[in-house]
């Protein structure tokens, strides 16, 4: 009898077991990151990080963004403003052309493609770069080098990644308005003088801007603590690095959309 | 001196090291020896806070290190440094910059003096010409030069070489056998080798230990090695396929 319930397959995990597993998973991810957090502010507060490497990431992460930027922006007002089309002609409301799309640009839609955009693009190396250089040693070797991987390496790119996606969003939000500005001619006959005067008629104002700022650099915070934290805890070699990349870009993503919510929530 | 005391370490349920203790004295170069696996490597990275004991004391000059959180650790590490196996040198560095990095972090050099100290230090380890190439662009003998090179820019009075000639063609591994007696013999450098290479461990060794199971199965010097009868260390030291060694 014994022998026979020894030999039974062992039963397979249930949904409760799941469950429990992936929320763990969740609060290891959010604790980590939060240590993390701290650990990057008391470097951050006693000026402890490497200027040069600082200098290096905002070249690599916002320089180096810039193409991409330009193009997606200056498509999403010219998006912006096809959408709107119809409705603008139904009601002949040309004149408010300027504040839909800037009302949209600036709170929403600036801040949030440019978070994705970047998250893709400078999350993912980031954490492929560091997961690398977990699995090949190189962070025991700067330890071994007494010099501290969170003052080195860690906080330059957290400021670095704030810095572009907040300055990257306020010339993403610039251009959106002057792709939906030359679409809105293009498509509906909205002389740029039309869009400007909607744009500062005092419907849209300072906060507005303010607002897409502020998400910007929520967003940035975030994603660049997933990136780091996921990168530094790669485990198993190369396939551990790619894994790490696939959840940065998926809690980045989920991240992004959760906290905007909760900003234009309380904002 | 180092001095390991009952050092005890597992992995999940695999106990690796179960209770090494041996001294190494200043300016020799020591050999720490054994199969793959047998926790050789996991050893030496106790002394520098890469790894922690579960059980046992790491004495370095009489201080007790093995319990030093990371900021304490940093001064021991200035005084110890580490070749790894693989180099680890910086991919985005080129070799100059690997050199020039402690030097500006630590000895507070501007670029121009780490500059000319780092050209200095990789022309000792013959990579001068070498000096802007990036790693990804050597053979592992160089950057096993270049990461020796970076590891001794502190001047360390200690330095743990974890299996240096691994890998290298028989006339880089003589280079770097020769790097290690010569920084013993001139400056006075502690040097611990973890090796599996007899060559260099019956060429350049003072002392050798060597790892079996979890403990120290002897330790002594080459000419203890060669005469012990104990048929383990035989097989190991003559590199015999047969013969009641378990790996």
């Amino acid at each position: 009898m014994s022998a026979a319930s020894s030999a039974d397959p062992a039963p397979s995990p249930g949904l409760l077991h799941g469950l429990g597993e992936g929320l763990l998973e969740m609060a290891q991810t959010a604790g980590g990151m939060t240590l993390l957090l701290f650990k990057v502010l008391s470097r951050l507060l006693r000026l402890q990080f490497d200027r040069q490497e600082l200098m290096r990431n905002l070249y690599k992460m916002g320089v180096k963004s810039i193409p991409i930027v330009i193009v997606t922006s200056l498509f999403t007002g010219g998006i912006m403003v096809i959408q709107a089309a119809p409705i603008v002609k139904r009601y002949a409301a040309q004149g408010l052309l300027g504040w839909a799309a800037g009302f949209g640009t600036l709170r929403e839609i600036g801040p949030l493609l440019t978070a994705l955009m970047l998250s893709g693009r400078v999350g993912a190396n980031n954490t492929a770069e560091l997961g690398t250089m977990v699995v090949t040693e190189q962070i025991d070797a700067l330890r071994a080098l007494a010099i501290d991987p969170i003052g080195f390496l860690i906080t330059p790119r957290v400021i670095a990644f704030v810095t572009t996606l907040f300055l990257a969003t306020l010339y993403a939000d610039a251009l959106a308005l002057f792709g939906a500005a030359y679409a809105g001619y293009g498509l509906l006959d909205v002389e740029p003088r039309v869009f400007y005067n909607g744009l500062t008629s005092g419907l849209l104002t300072l906060s507005d801007v303010g607002v897409g700022l502020v998400k910007s650099v929520v967003f940035g915070i975030v994603m660049s603590l997933a990136s780091c934290h996921y990168g530094l805890s790669v485990q198993g070699g190369a396939p551990g690095v790619g894994r790490a990349v696939n959840a940065t870009v998926v809690a980045s993503a989920a991240g992004i959309f959760v906290l905007d919510y909760f900003v234009s929530f309380s904002l | 001196m180092i001095s390991f005391r009952n050092v005890k370490k597992s992995f999940g349920p695999k106990s690796v090291l179960k209770g090494v203790s041996f001294d190494v004295q200043d300016g020799e170069v020591f050999f720490i020896i054994g199969a793959s696996g047998v926790g050789k490597s996991v050893l030496i990275k106790h002394l520098i806070g890469l790894l922690y004991p579960d059980d046992g004391e790491i004495y370095l000059d009489g201080e007790e290190v093995s319990r030093f959180d990371e900021a304490r650790m940093y001064p021991v590490r200035k005084k110890c440094a580490m070749v790894f196996q693989h180099s680890t040198l910086f991919d985005s560095m080129s070799c100059i910059e690997n050199v020039m990095l402690p030097l500006k972090k630590h000895k507070g050099m501007t670029d121009k003096e780490a500059r000319a100290d780092a050209l200095q230090r990789l022309t000792q380890v013959h990579m001068r010409e070498f000096a802007d190439r990036f790693p990804s662009e050597l053979g592992d003998g160089m950057r096993k030069r270049v990461a020796i090179a970076r590891a001794l820019t502190l001047d360390p009075s200690y330095v743990l070489f974890d299996e240096p000639t691994t890998s290298l063609d028989p006339v880089s591994a003589r280079r770097v056998d020769h790097l290690i007696r010569e920084l013993s013999d001139t400056v006075g450098v502690t040097s611990i080798v973890v090796s599996h290479d007899l060559v260099s461990i019956f060429s350049i060794a003072d002392r050798i230990v060597m790892l079996y199971q979890g403990q120290v199965k002897l330790l002594g010097t080459k000419a203890d090695f060669r005469s012990t009868p104990d048929p383990i260390i035989q097989q190991f030291i003559n590199g015999r396929a047969e013969g009641p060694m378990e790996t």
